[in-house]
C-alpha cells in the first residue's frame, strides 16, 4: 500500500474515528473502574486490578435488581407493544378519524416530564390504594406507548393494506389475514417497538422512585444509591456496565431484524389482478 | 365486518381507544392532580384549601431553579444540537468507518442518562479520569462537578442527546441526500457546497424538531443534575424531588408547583415543536408539488432510467 493511499484512508475515516472518540469516551471510566481493585490518585492507570467491585455489586444485591429491571422491561413492553402496534395500524392505515389529533394525544408523554406526572399521582395512587408495582407498570407504559405506537405507524406505512384484503380473496379468515399475512410483513416494526418499550422499563430511574416509594430495587435506583456512596468507584463501575450491557445486545438483535431482507409480503405486487 | 380495508370507523376508534385511554388515563390525571396539589387542593392531610402558597412560599428560589433549569436546558440542546449535526456529517459518509460509528451511536442511545451520569462524574470530578490523563491534580482541577457553573450536567446531557439528534437527522437525510449529493457533485459543487447547499438544508427540519425534543427532556432531567449539579440552586426537577421527600407535609404543594413550573415550560417547547414540524411538512409537501409542476413542463431527459 502506498503512502498515498494510506493518508487518503485516514482522511476518509477521520470524521468517524472522532465520532468513536466523542461517542465513548465518556464511558472509558466505567470500564477502567469496573475491574480497578486499587486506583488512587495520581496514577493514569489502576495500581491493581481484580473484580472487588463486581463482588461488592453481587453483595448490594445485583442479581435480584437485575432481574426486577429485567421483568419490569418485559412487562411494560409486553403491554405497551400490542397497544401501540393497534393504535399504529389504525394511524398508519388511515382507519380512524382525527389521525392528527389521536397522534398529538399519544406524543403527550415525550413532552411532559415523568417526574411532574408521577408526583401528582403519588398522592392519588396512595388513597386509591393501589399496589405501588402494578402503579409504576401503569406509568411506564404509557410513557412507553408514544415509542410503539409511532414505530408501528411507520412500519404500517410502509405495508400496503392490500395483503389483508388478498389473504382474504384467497380464503383467509379476517384473523388469519392478520396473523398470517399483515403482521409478518411488519414483524421488524414490532421487534423495534418491543425494544424500545424495554428500554423505558429497563432504564427508568424517576418513575420508579417516585411512585414505587423507593420499595421497588431496580437496577437504576441500586445504581443510584450507589453513586451518592463515596469511595465506592469500583460498584459503581461494576453496576453500570451490568446495566449497558442487556441494551446493547437487545440493540444487537434489533439492528439484525433490521438488515433482514423483507418478507415476501411486504413487497408490493407488480401485477395488479 | 365490511371489508378488509376497514375505512374509518368503529373498528379504527377501537384500535387506537388502549393507547388513548391509557395515556390520558396516566398523564392527564397526573397533571391535574399536581396542579391540584400546588394549589393546595389535595393536601395528604388536613382539609384542602385553595390558595397559591405552593408558588408564593418559596417564590424567589422557584425563579433562581426556573433559571438554572432554563440556562441548562438551553446550552445542552444547542450543544447537542451542534454536536449531532456534525456526528450526523460523519455519519452518512460512505467509508467503512460510518456504519460502525452509527452502530455505536445508536448504542449510545441506549444507554440510560443515570449511567452516563455516573461515568461522567468518575470522569470529570476532582482526582477523575480526565484529571489523572492530563496530569492536573487537586485545586487546579476546574470544578466540572458540583460548580458555580453545571459544565459536567450540560457536557452529558449534550453527549448523550447528540447521538439522538445524529440518528433522527440521518434517518429523515439519507433517502433523497445521495441523489441530490451526486448531482451536486457532477454540477462541480466542491465538499463545503455540497454540505452547506445540500446536506444542511435537508437536515434542517428534522434538527429543529429533534432539538426541541431534547430541549424538553432536559427541562425534565433528575438523575443528570443530581448526580453532577450542584446542591444550591438547583433546577427544577431536583428541587422538586428535594421538597416531595422532605418530612415537612408543607412541603407538598411547593414541590407540586415546582413540578407545575417545570411542566409548563416544556408543554409549551414542546407545542413549538409540534408547530414546527407541521410547518415542515408543510414546506415539503408545497416543494414536492412545485417539483411535480417542473417536471411536467420540461422535457423528461432521463424518464424510464431508473
Amino acid at each position: 500500500m502506498s503512502a498515498l493511499t494510506v493518508t487518503r484512508s485516514v482522511r476518509r475515516n477521520a470524521p468517524s474515528a472522532l465520532v468513536l472518540v466523542w461517542m465513548l469516551a465518556p464511558l472509558v471510566p466505567i470500564l477502567v473502574w469496573g475491574f480497578a481493585a486499587r486506583w488512587s490518585a495520581p496514577a493514569v492507570l489502576p495500581q491493581d486490578w481484580g473484580l472487588v467491585g463486581w463482588r461488592q455489586a453481587l453483595d448490594s444485591g445485583m442479581y435480584a435488581a437485575l432481574a426486577r429491571s429485567a421483568v419490569l422491561g418485559l412487562v411494560v413492553a409486553a403491554i405497551a407493544t400490542p397497544v401501540g402496534a393497534m393504535a399504529g395500524r389504525a394511524l398508519g392505515w388511515r382507519e380512524v378519524s382525527y389521525p392528527v389529533l389521536i397522534g398529538l394525544v399519544l406524543l403527550a408523554p415525550v413532552v411532559l416530564p415523568p417526574f411532574a406526572v408521577s408526583m401528582g399521582l403519588d398522592v392519588l395512587l396512595l388513597r386509591l390504594g393501589i399496589p405501588e408495582t402494578l402503579a409504576v407498570v401503569m406509568v411506564l407504559v404509557a410513557f412507553a406507548i408514544p415509542y410503539t405506537a409511532y414505530t408501528m405507524r411507520a412500519s404500517y406505512q410502509s405495508v400496503d393494506p392490500e395483503v389483508e384484503e388478498q389473504a382474504r380473496v384467497l380464503g383467509a379468515t379476517p384473523r388469519q389475514a392478520r396473523t398470517r399475512a399483515s403482521l409478518p410483513a411488519v414483524r421488524s416494526g414490532l421487534v423495534a417497538a418491543f425494544a424500545l418499550a424495554f428500554l423505558v422499563g429497563w432504564s427508568d430511574y424517576a418513575v420508579t422512585l417516585l411512585v414505587g416509594g423507593g420499595r421497588l430495587i431496580t437496577m437504576p435506583v441500586l445504581i443510584g444509591a450507589t453513586a451518592s456512596g463515596t469511595g465506592r468507584e469500583p460498584a459503581l463501575a461494576a453496576l453500570s456496565l451490568a446495566a449497558v450491557i442487556p441494551p446493547v445486545v437487545a440493540l444487537g438483535i434489533v439492528l439484525r431484524f433490521a438488515r433482514r431482507r423483507p418478507s415476501p409480503v411486504s413487497i408490493q405486487p407488480e401485477v395488479s389482478p | 365486518m365490511t371489508s378488509g380495508r376497514a375505512g374509518t370507523g368503529p373498528a379504527g376508534w377501537r384500535q387506537v381507544a388502549p393507547a388513548i385511554v391509557v395515556v390520558t388515563l396516566v398523564t392527564g390525571t397526573g397533571l391535574v392532580a399536581v396542579l391540584a396539589t400546588s394549589l393546595g387542593l389535595m393536601p395528604l392531610f388536613g382539609k384542602a384549601e385553595l390558595g397559591t402558597q405552593g408558588y408564593q412560599a418559596g417564590a424567589s428560589d422557584l425563579l433562581l431553579s426556573t433559571r438554572e433549569t432554563l440556562g441548562i436546558a438551553t446550552s445542552s440542546t444547542l450543544l447537542a444540537a451542534l454536536a449531532g449535526l456534525l456526528v450526523a456529517t460523519a455519519l452518512i459518509g460512505t467509508s467503512r468507518g460510518s456504519s460502525l460509528a452509527a452502530a455505536v451511536s445508536a448504542g449510545v442511545v441506549t444507554v440510560p442518562h443515570l449511567i452516563g451520569a455516573a461515568s461522567v462524574s468518575l470522569l470529570l470530578a476532582d482526582s477523575g479520569v480526565a484529571s489523572r490523563l492530563l496530569g492536573v491534580e487537586g485545586r487546579s482541577w476546574p470544578e466540572l462537578v458540583g460548580g458555580a457553573w453545571p459544565v459536567a450536567t450540560v457536557l452529558e446531557l449534550a453527549w448523550k442527546e447528540s447521538a439522538f439528534v445524529a440518528l433522527v437527522v440521518v434517518a429523515s437525510v439519507s433517502k433523497r441526500h445521495r441523489d441530490l449529493r451526486e448531482v451536486a457533485a457532477v454540477l462541480g459543487a466542491g465538499p463545503w457546497h455540497r454540505w452547506s447547499r445540500v446536506f444542511l438544508p435537508a437536515a434542517t427540519p428534522a434538527l429543529a424538531a429533534a432539538s426541541l425534543i431534547v430541549f424538553t427532556y432536559t427541562v425534565g432531567a433528575y438523575e443528570v443534575p443530581r448526580l453532577l449539579g450542584r446542591s444550591y440552586p438547583e433546577p427544577l426537577p431536583v428541587m422538586a424531588f428535594r421538597l416531595f421527600g422532605s418530612i415537612d407535609l408543607a412541603s407538598r404543594p411547593q414541590a407540586a408547583a415546582t413540578a407545575m413550573v417545570a411542566a409548563s415550560i416544556a408543554l409549551v417547547v414542546g407545542f413549538l415543536a409540534l408547530a414546527a414540524a407541521a410547518g415542515a411538512r408543510r414546506h415539503q409537501r408545497r416543494d414536492r408539488r412545485r417539483d411535480r409542476r417542473r417536471d411536467r413542463r420540461t422535457v423528461p431527459i432521463g424518464a424510464g432510467a431508473r
